[in-house]
């Protein structure tokens, strides 16, 4: 080397001669590589990074994060509010599922050349052990947003792991902590997360990797030629490689925000739970597996998997390692590998559609309408003592919201201005309208909308439906304007007998100002 | 037998894909290290913007006679929500003027306390004493009482006080 006489150099030399790092970088990068290698064995580079970015953001997210019922969702609202702490999260929840998409390719890459045939059978099963380690992480990782698709997923969860056979109680216990889903829940699988699961990772990947080197890399079916080093032949590739999936993180991670639904409320009886989309395979399983066969979908089909996943090198014994002349075995992947796609694909489109999409319901943009002629503004507003309605971030639960709409006092003494008196429905607009506020800003309405809204929400809501919504005393209106105009719904409003004698609905005349009449009477009207 | 160009190394070749290499994991290892430091440094956006809040309505004063009141003031904690609890003194002139001074004595920051009868406020730590104005009149502060920007608003007359 040139440098060998200049500063830099001696230095080096200096610092080889008590590290001697300069073997280790030997050892680590002119490994000799099977000649014909290819793009196909970069995979396992991929996942190498993809576990690196995991574990650079997930450290930092821990900077920000709090693992408690109460400020976990508060937290991660908190890490979403600057730009780089969406990046981050993002790459974070993204790359999760990179992970396991390549997770798959590679698995499936290692299946077809059969890599996993002696000497490699612990270096397989040391590659299925990680590969069960990161759906561990991502099951753990799901709940810590505690928002309502975390604290669903994982009531799911526990239940399906009370399915275990013989300990199925215990195993719900130990995943659960306390007696319900809640802080010694979250804690657990915080820890989980960020210290237990990593150590074993990292123990588990340096395994892995040593072993690959020991036996060297398993390379094409039949090599032709110089086995060539690794450093910068390979390595190129999977720099390439590499550089293209990272960038299709940093990509999502840019344009799609991870959903943050609204906080966890255990007695949210609408909610529909769905898990992330690499479980919906198994989701999707459970659903032909009804009642007390339900064990066979959750644990024995699993299972079976898994068996036959680690006894592959036992039970495809032959030296031959050729895709096309291991027929059997082939199919056999293939198949289950059809049945995961199909049954992901299934599980898709078959989600459930949460009622709460991102539309406003008429007892929200009520509920905003109530608030405001509550005196929630009072402290609620700008100069007030309180965060103004608009920029209120829910993170308690609806039966807290409904004490402190009641009694304002009672549950947050401090300054406070005697409550006006609400009805039950009232109450209930102003929950919704809460609910939707912290995860959705205002869109604006027309101002006849938003009276009648609150008139909806304050009257009609009691006997009618709309859009799904309300009591079933009352036909439901949500097409109340395919046979009626606006006039004849306001003087049926007003007066119900003066056009049907025997009309139980109670007139409405005297609670309503004209102008909420007029409201009411021209939105029934416009839904058609 | 023949052999891919890849397994037998030019030294031209080798050279560029080493450069390359380099280079990519340099500018993909800048990257991730300017993002997270980013965020590990800087979490917030800026400084919180004041805010104006509601101390009390003129109806609640006395003319010219100091009227403690307690704030509770929100305080931008990252995501905790927490609140300084913080007593003022608000200083009526009858007319269209309110001063407010912080309690907190500026010697060492105990909280002073209004003496109606000698009509001055009094620290009972170190015995500062500060006129109605809360200019010093005796004892070790070395400043007058801390004001606050306030002022009177709307039909009702609050008094709002910027914290």
């Amino acid at each position: 080397m040139t440098n060998r006489e200049t500063g830099i150099g001696r230095v080096l030399q200096w610092l080889d001669a008590r590290t001697g790092f300069r073997t280790a970088r030997h050892v680590l990068l002119d490994e000799e590589i099977p000649a014909g290698t290819g793009w196909v064995f970069t995979l396992g580079s991929v996942l190498l990074a993809l576990i690196c970015i995991q574990l650079l953001t997930g450290a930092v997210l821990t900077l920000y994060y709090a693992p408690t019922p109460d400020h976990a969702y508060e937290s991660v609202r908190f890490i979403s509010s600057t730009t780089a702490g969406r990046l981050v999260r993002g790459l974070h929840h993204f790359g999760a599922s990179f992970l396991v998409v390549f997770l798959v390719l590679h698995l499936l890459r290692v299946v077809a050349l059969g890599s996993y045939k002696p000497p490699r059978e612990v270096t397989w099963l040391s590659g299925l052990a990680l590969m069960g380690l990161v759906l561990a992480f991502a099951l753990t990782g799901y709940l810590l947003p505690w928002d309502q698709r975390a604290y669903w997923a994982t009531v799911v969860t526990i239940n399906i792991s009370k399915l275990t056979p013989f300990a199925g109680e215990v195993v719900a216990a130990v995943l659960k902590g306390g007696s319900t889903i809640g802080a010694l829940t979250l804690t657990r699988w915080y820890s989980a997360h960020v210290i237990l699961l990593p150590a074993l990772l990292v123990a588990l990947v340096v395994a892995h990797l040593v072993l690959m080197r020991l036996q060297g890399s398993s390379g094409p079916v039949r090599p032709r030629g110089k086995p060539f080093p690794f450093y910068p032949y390979q390595a190129f590739r999977d720099t390439v490689v590499v550089s293209i999936v990272l960038l299709a993180v940093v990509l999502l991670a840019w344009r799609g925000m991870p959903a943050l639904e609204g906080p966890a409320d255990p007695t949210d009886a609408t909610y529909i739970p769905r898990p992330e989309w690499y479980f919906l395979g198994l989701f999707q399983l459970l659903k032909y597996f009804p009642g007390t066969l339900e064990v066979v979908g959750a644990m024995v089909v699993p299972g079976i998997v898994a068996a036959f996943l680690a006894l592959l090198p036992w039970i495809d014994r032959g030296p031959e390692r050729d895709p096309r002349r291991r027929p059997l075995i082939m199919s056999a992947v293939l198949v289950g590998l059809l049945a995961v796609v199909g049954l992901t694909a299934l599980g898709w489109r078959d989600r459930p559609m949460n009622a709460a999409a991102d539309r406003w319901s008429l007892r929200e943009i009520g509920g905003r309408q109530i608030a405001g002629y509550s005196g929630c503004a009072k402290c609620h507003s700008d100069t007030g003592m309180a965060d103004p309605l608009e920029s209120l971030a829910l993170s308690r639960g609806a039966e807290w919201i409904a004490g402190h709409a009641i009694d304002p006092e009672m549950i947050a003494p401090g300054l406070r201005e005697p409550p006006a008196a609400r009805s039950e429905r009232e109450v209930a607009a102003i929950i919704a309208y809460v609910r939707r506020i912290s995860r959705q800003p205002y869109p604006g309405f027309e101002p006849k909308v938003e009276v009648a809204a609150a008139v909806w929400a304050r009257y009609c809501v009691g006997c009618h439906i709309i859009d799904g919504d309300g009591g079933k005393d009352g036909p439901e209106l949500s097409h109340a304007g395919a046979k009626n105009d606006a006039p004849k719904l306001r003087t049926w409003i007003e007066d119900p007998e003066a056009i049907d004698p025997l009309a139980d609905m109670p007139s409405f005349g005297k609670r309503l100002s004209p102008e909420q009449l007029d409201a009411i009477a021209e939105y029934l009207a416009s839904r058609k | 037998m023949p052999t891919s160009d890849v397994s037998s190394p030019e030294p031209g070749r080798r050279k560029t894909l080493a450069l390359l290499v380099n280079s990519t994991v340099a500018v993909i290892g800048g990257a991730f290290a300017t993002l997270l430091g980013v965020f590990a440094v800087r979490p917030t956006r800026g400084a919180v913007s004041e805010r104006w809040i509601r101390a009390a309505v003129l109806d609640d004063l006395t003319p010219n006679v100091p009227v403690p009141r307690v704030l509770s003031v929100p305080r931008a904690d990252g995501w905790y929500r927490a609140r300084a609890r913080e007593t003022v003194f608000l200083l009526w002139d009858g007319d269209k003027q309110v001063k407010v001074f912080s309690a907190t004595c500026t010697h060492l920051g105990c909280q002073v306390l209004w003496d109606g009868e000698q009509k001055e406020f009094r620290c009972p730590c170190h015995g500062g004493v500060y006129d109605a104005n809360g200019a010093v009149l005796d004892g070790p502060p070395p400043r007058p009482l801390t004001t606050i920007d306030a002022r009177i608003e709307g039909r009702d007359q609050t008094v709002l006080v910027r914290v």
